[in-house]
């Protein structure tokens, strides 16, 4: 029990701190890398909890794509950060507050809940099934009562998927591009041109 | 079908030369309205057969006016003896009035808007005493009233007749105020505003008393009073006076009709009208004795000293208004409506003649500058004499008559009132033969004191004004005698059930066995103002003006018009204009445009102007914006809940 | 032991299923065919909405759930998804003259159109937060996009990454406020949210914040302030036929959205979401009217005035009664015709081939196309809340609401506001009727354009003629909403 505790307690911790650091590294590309070590222990925070699939799913989606895809974006594109930051001083104050308050409050929420949770409305945790392996146990509820939102969650990756691809496609002029069929569809005399050539004069 | 046509021919007449007058024409105009005024005041003479000589009362419900739960209210009209005597009265005065005014106003550049208003008029005071409710009447009530306004302001150039007409208005809405105050008090009492409903009911509500002002009165003394009020106001008794004799700004027809004739007597013939009402309120009947004799007397000293021709005629308007509502006051309605009849006339005929004395010295209207003209135009002068002995109540001529029974019954009153009221109306008389005479004397006689330009072209007027004074004057000479009989003489049934007196005050029946002294002192009196007069002004005519100068203060007192102008300027024109002023400047101007209109235009403006601005285009701002609103309601509701 | 599931009854959800089909069939065929087949794609769109439209009328409406309990379909999920199905419907429509025009003829458009419409619908329906937030986020992707659609302008794009990246806040902030409710009731599911919170007793405050968190994410959607900030822009970068699309569907959508959260689980706390709904829709009539006055954009003055109109529309949920959800879908179903009458006016605003969007521009319009100005005279009217016009109505029956639940500050501010809001609603007719004459506009108007117009404009003026069907069928969705 302790070793969970502590486990939870370093995992927590490095997680809150890598956190931090996403938001105030200096290079972006040290903010990508502290994503990925957030990443990481957070599908060790769920490996604590025994949910093993989405520990792996957390590993291989955002560390092995989406945040390798940042790393990407990050290193091609030249931004400026520093100058995105200029405003950062000076809106902290306030902006500081703001978010101090809000800790304030939502701390006293959950924390007056963990010490006192109020009677009559009760957290109804789904029991966990015994002799199914959570990966099983997963997808009989994704396919089964949860197919409308898989569906629906589909058609969002639907419309994802053509967002990007309206707003990003297009089909540039002039760009020297290789077609394939073309080549191979090619003859001869698209290619080749006799002419009589008269004798003492050029072309 | 007769009766309808009596009331509305004139309103055709009036929409002929009102709306068309331009399309018309001056002539086509003027002919056309008074056409249609004739017309009706032939009528008028068949209907008076019909009603007031054959007795047979007639009412005609035109439509409903309004019809609200329990008020209802129809446009009728009823014809009883009292409306026969007026409509009588007011279409053949008007008629001839009419007549006259084709060459009065013959080059007037707006000739078919003041035949449209006269005949407006005119329509307007046959629906006052044709009317079977207080509703109508009151309806009747504001358009006379309207007219007068309008007339008064005809020549609306002249900033003294836009003036004089606004003056007319005002007073008038006071009295008004009044009237309206007592309709609505009677629609409270009686529930219903019907002539015959409430006059019916009048006995029973008799004595019983009324809450007004959070105090407790006798309810009909309460209405009463307040129709006294708007009585007084239209026929300019002592206190709502002030408009009368500055009305004669109007053009000299309209003098004669509205402010002798017709439209100032509508006070007195309500009062008569709701004889029902006033039998049974003692308290206001002495109110209007003292009133009533009150303006007789002031309006003659007033007019003693009065140098305007038109203007001393008014004040004796004001003072013969004055004899009806005393006669009124000591329950001779008869008398009163007599006098008003006989006043109409020979008061008219004074007007008329005062206007074609106008018209021939240039539209001069200053006696001291008239004199020695009683050559030259004969006729007028014949006409005036006949309009003052009448006036004056020489035996024989109409006024004789009518101003002799109203003072005798006064006399036989027998109460202090009655007294007081015999007292000045004896006074009064003197004072009027003398300043009737005055007229005439420094009008006429005496040496020529205008302008020779003007006095070569002196003449009578013209046929189409002299054959209305003519008529005039007939009526002059013997409406008197014709009519006394009828109207007041002993045991005479004319009235039927039109006037009501209860018998305990039947002062008319008395005023048939007051002592000779009582019948002869008015006559006695004339004749001495008349001698006074002519002592005055033809045979030591230096006398004037050392009593003026002698007794220096009662002159201006007198030539001020005891200072009611000047009392009331202090009293309610001052002030009112003083608030009027602060209200604009500091209420409407700073308060109300200041926080209305203009300051919340002006916040608005400001307001969007901040509100624009919020939109500053950033992202991290509209982001942090909706961070505020969330942590705002958390906060909000760990204030509410949390405590 | 592998269970059996049966499959989930489609038929309520028959008109969804439909859209999705027919979004990615007309994909496909717009990808073999290419952009040339846009006109036929969006003609086919169209027609798709309106059998979606015709199974939503004949199907079932009498509070049938299915998939486990996430959809539902009642009276006022009916009633809702016509007018969703109309408002996008008629955007589309309207949107092929300014696509053609602009070159913008692309395929995607229409069906990203659908893709957003099938979420919308899908939050009309939902009847479980997982369910909400997906058809919320299906229906907001699309929208993104289609509001940067017009990738050469650097509005256009400005608009489409301001609308993402304060969308995504507050989405971020409705999952929060799932999550919290979630774990306070351990529920997701409405009908369970309901029973755990009509039970009376002490309303644990976690439970409160996570409805002010929700609470913001939907007024997010619905563009109520403090969360309105994206509008403005949004609307003037979105290609215009685009803004249309924005100021009609989906704040339909949303605001059907919003009354079901509130009204279905959270029926039993209406004295808490109460208090946030009058400070949001005071605030947002109050913005709505005074910001709009110093807009000479037309498409940013109606941003504002759909703000505005937000903060009516609120009114009838803040009530809290089925009198105020009456009004309140009154108000959509008002505010929907108004608006589509307007946007089609302001698609025709169009000189020398290229579109203006000033409100001068539409100086001395009464004397070059009178019929148009008297059309969108009629709409400023009606949006200024001038009887007799349908937008009177509108705000007659949110205020008789509120003044019913005894919320008198809230119908006094209203009535002020509007009047507030008139200003600059008679400043446009003012400016098409007296002031000096520009440009004319060029002609011709397409035919479908005019047959919108004169129905938006003859719905508007003759409403008061025959209410009755409009709010009997207001009225049993009220019913339904609130049971």
């Amino acid at each position: 029990m302790i070793v969970q505790t502590l486990t939870f307690c370093l995992l927590a911790a490095v997680t809150l701190a890598s956190g931090v650091m996403v938001i105030s590294a200096r290079n972006p590309v040290h903010s990508v890398l502290f994503l990925i070590l957030a990443f990481f222990n957070s599908a060790g925070l769920f490996v604590l909890m025994g949910a093993e699939f989405l520990a792996m799913i957390m590993v291989i989606v955002y560390v092995g794509a989406v945040a390798v895809l940042f790393l990407f974006v990050v290193m091609m594109l030249d931004i400026n950060f520093v100058e995105l930051r200029q405003g950062f001083l000076q809106y902290l104050p306030i902006g500081g507050l703001v978010g101090l308050i809000m800790l304030v409050e939502l701390l006293l929420v959950l924390g007056g809940w963990a010490i006192r949770p109020p009677a009559g409305v009760v957290a109804a945790a789904e029991p966990a099934v015994a002799g199914v392996s959570n990966t099983e146990a997963l997808g009989s509820l994704l396919y089964t009562r949860y197919v409308y939102l898989f569906q629906a969650a589909g058609m969002v990756l639907l419309v994802a998927m053509i967002g990007a691809i309206v707003l990003t496609l297009r089909t540039r002029a002039g760009v020297r591009k290789q077609s394939i069929s073309r080549q191979v569809s090619r003859r001869r005399d698209e290619a080749v041109e006799v002419k009589e050539v008269a004798p003492g004069s050029g072309i | 079908m007769l009766h309808v046509a009596l009331v509305f021919a004139p309103l055709l007449g009036a929409v002929f030369a009102g709306l068309f007058g331009r399309v018309l024409g001056d002539g086509a105009s003027r002919l056309i309205a008074c056409g249609f005024m004739t017309v009706s005041a032939l009528i008028s003479i068949v209907v008076f057969h019909q009603v007031a000589i054959e007795h047979e009362t007639v009412v005609i419900e035109l439509m409903t006016w309004m019809d609200s739960e329990a008020f209802e209210v129809a446009w009728t009209l009823r014809f009883d003896e009292l409306t026969a005597v007026m409509t009588l009265v007011v279409s053949v005065v008007s008629c001839l009035i009419h007549w006259y005014s084709i060459g009065y106003m013959a080059h007037d550049p707006h000739v078919p808007r003041f035949f449209a208003y006269l005949s407006l008029f005119t329509f307007a005071m046959l629906m006052l005493v044709t009317a079977d409710n207080f509703v109508q009447m009151f309806f009747g009530w504001e358009g006379v009233g309207l007219c007068s306004y309008l007339l008064i302001g005809f020549w609306f150039d002249r900033p003294s007749a836009n003036a004089a007409a606004i003056k007319a208005f005002v007073v008038n809405r006071v009295g008004d105020f009044g009237f309206a105050l007592g309709i609505m008090a009677i629609f409270l009492v009686f529930e219903s505003v019907d002539f015959a409903t409430v006059f019916a009911a009048a006995p029973e509500v008799a004595g019983s008393s009324m809450v007004f002002l959070g105090r407790e009165f006798d309810t009909l003394t309460v209405i009463t009073l307040l129709l006294f009020v708007g009585a007084m106001g239209k026929s300019a008794q002592l206190g709502l006076h002030t408009w009368l004799p500055d009305a004669m700004e109007g053009p000299t027809p309209v003098s004669a009709l509205i402010h002798a004739a017709t439209m100032v007597t509508a006070g007195v013939f309500m009062v008569a009208r709701c004889s029902p009402l006033f039998e049974y309120a003692p308290d206001t009947l002495m109110v209007i004795t003292v009133v009533g004799a009150s303006t007789a007397f002031f309006a003659a000293t007033v007019g003693l000293v009065q140098n305007d021709i038109k203007r001393v005629i008014a004040y004796s308007t004001c003072s013969q208004l004055g004899y009806m509502f005393f006669a009124i006051g000591v329950s001779a309605y008869s008398a009163a409506i007599f006098h008003l009849m006989t006043h109409a006339f020979f008061k008219a005929l004074l007007f008329l003649g005062a206007g074609s004395v106008i018209h021939a010295m240039a539209d001069e209207q200053d006696m001291r500058r008239m004199g020695g003209i009683y050559t030259l135009m004969p006729l007028t002068y014949a006409i005036m004499w006949i309009g003052s002995l009448a006036l004056a109540g020489i035996p024989f001529f109409a006024g004789f008559y009518s101003k002799d029974i109203i003072l005798e019954a006064a006399y036989a009153d027998g109460t202090g009132f009655g007294d007081y009221a015999f007292g000045l109306g004896i006074v009064a008389a003197f004072l009027t033969a003398f300043y009737s005479w005055r007229l005439l004397f420094m009008t006429f006689h005496g040496r020529v004191r205008a302008e020779p330009s003007v006095m070569a072209r002196v003449h009578d007027a013209p046929k189409i004004m002299m054959i209305p004074l003519v008529l005039l004057s007939l009526g002059a000479l013997f409406a008197g005698f014709v009519a006394y009989g009828a109207m007041v003489g002993e045991g005479s049934g004319f009235w039927g059930g039109s006037l009501f007196v209860l018998p305990e005050n039947d002062t008319v029946a008395a005023a048939h066995h007051v002592p000779f002294w009582v019948k002869a002192s008015p006559t006695v009196l004339a004749v001495a103002g008349i001698g006074v007069a002519w002592w005055f002004y033809i045979a030591r005519p230096g006398i004037p003006p050392a009593i003026a100068t002698m007794h220096r203060p009662i002159y201006v007192f007198l030539s001020r018009k005891w200072y009611f102008d000047e009392l009331y300027d202090l009293a309610f024109v001052r002030p009112a204009k003083r608030i009027g002023h602060a209200l604009w400047r500091g209420g409407d101007g700073r308060v109300i445009d200041g926080f209305g209109p203009d300051g919340v235009s002006a916040a608005v403006v400001r307001l969007a102007h901040r509100a624009a601005r919020l939109q500053t285009g950033y992202v991290y701002h509209y982001a942090f914006a909706m961070l505020v609103g969330v942590v705002g309601f958390v906060s909000w509701f760990f204030y509410a809940i949390g405590g | 032991m592998p269970t059996v599931h049966a499959v989930p009854d489609l038929a309520p959800a028959l008109p969804e299923v439909i859209l999705a089909v027919v979004a990615m069939a007309l994909l496909m065929l717009g990808v073999f065919r290419g952009d040339g087949s846009t006109r036929t794609v969006s003609w086919l769109a169209v027609a798709a909405m309106a059998v979606a439209g015709f199974f939503v009328i004949t199907g079932p409406s009498d509070g049938v759930v299915t998939f486990s309990g996430m959809f539902v379909v009642d009276r006022f999920a009916v009633f809702m998804k016509v007018l969703v199905l109309i408002g996008s419907a008629l955007a589309l429509v309207m949107s092929f003259g300014y696509l053609r025009d602009e070159g913008m003829e692309r395929f995607e458009f229409p069906v990203l159109l659908v893709l957003a419409t099938l979420g919308m619908l899908m939050m009309v329906s939902a009847n479980d937060l997982m369910a909400l937030y997906l058809g919320l986020e299906l229906q907001s992707l699309a929208l993104y996009v289609v509001a940067a659609f017009k990738r050469e302008s650097l509005r256009s794009t400005e608009a489409g990454l301001k609308y993402f990246v304060l969308g995504a806040l507050s989405s971020g902030m409705l999952l929060y406020g799932c999550s919290l409710i979630y774990g306070i009731t351990g529920a997701t599911d409405f009908a369970a949210l309901s029973a755990a919170l009509s039970g009376g007793g002490e309303v644990p405050i976690g439970l409160v914040i996570g409805l002010v968190f929700l609470v913001s994410g939907l007024a997010f959607k619905v563009s109520a302030v403090p969360f309105h900030m994206w509008t403005p822009d949004v609307y003037e970068g979105a290609p215009t036929p685009v803004t249309a699309f924005f100021a009609v569907a989906p704040k339909i959508a949303a605001v059907a959205l919003f009354l079901r959260v509130m009204m279905s689980p959270f029926g039993g706390l209406v004295s808490q979401w109460q208090q946030i709904i009058v400070v949001v829709s005071i605030a947002s009539m109050v913005l709505g009217a005074f910001a709009a006055i110093r807009q000479d954009n037309i498409k940013r003055l109606m941003a504002y005035s759909s703000i505005g109109h937000v903060g009516y529309a609120l009114v009838g949920l803040a009530a809290g009664t089925a009198e105020g959800m009456r009004g309140t879908i009154l108000y959509m179903t008002i505010y929907l015709v108004m608006n589509v009458g307007t946007f089609a006016v302001i698609l025709n605003m169009k000189r020398a081939g290229a579109m203006v969007e000033g409100i001068h521009d539409l100086a001395g319009l009464a004397r070059s196309r009178p019929l148009m100005a008297l059309a969108m005279g009629i709409f400023m009217f009606s949006l200024a809340g001038i009887p007799p016009l349908a937008g009177f109505f509108a705000k007659l029956y949110v205020f008789l609401a509120a003044v019913n639940a005894e919320l008198y500050a809230l119908a006094v501010i209203g009535v002020l506001a509007s009047v507030v809001g008139a200003f600059y609603y008679l400043r446009i007719i003012r400016i098409m009727y007296f002031d000096a004459p520009s440009e004319v506009f060029d002609a011709p108007v397409a035919s479908e354009m005019r047959v919108i117009l004169a129905a938006a404009a003859v719905f508007t003026l003759f409403f008061f003629a025959y209410p009755a069907p409009f709010l009997a069928g207001a009225e049993a969705a009220a019913l339904a909403l609130v049971r």
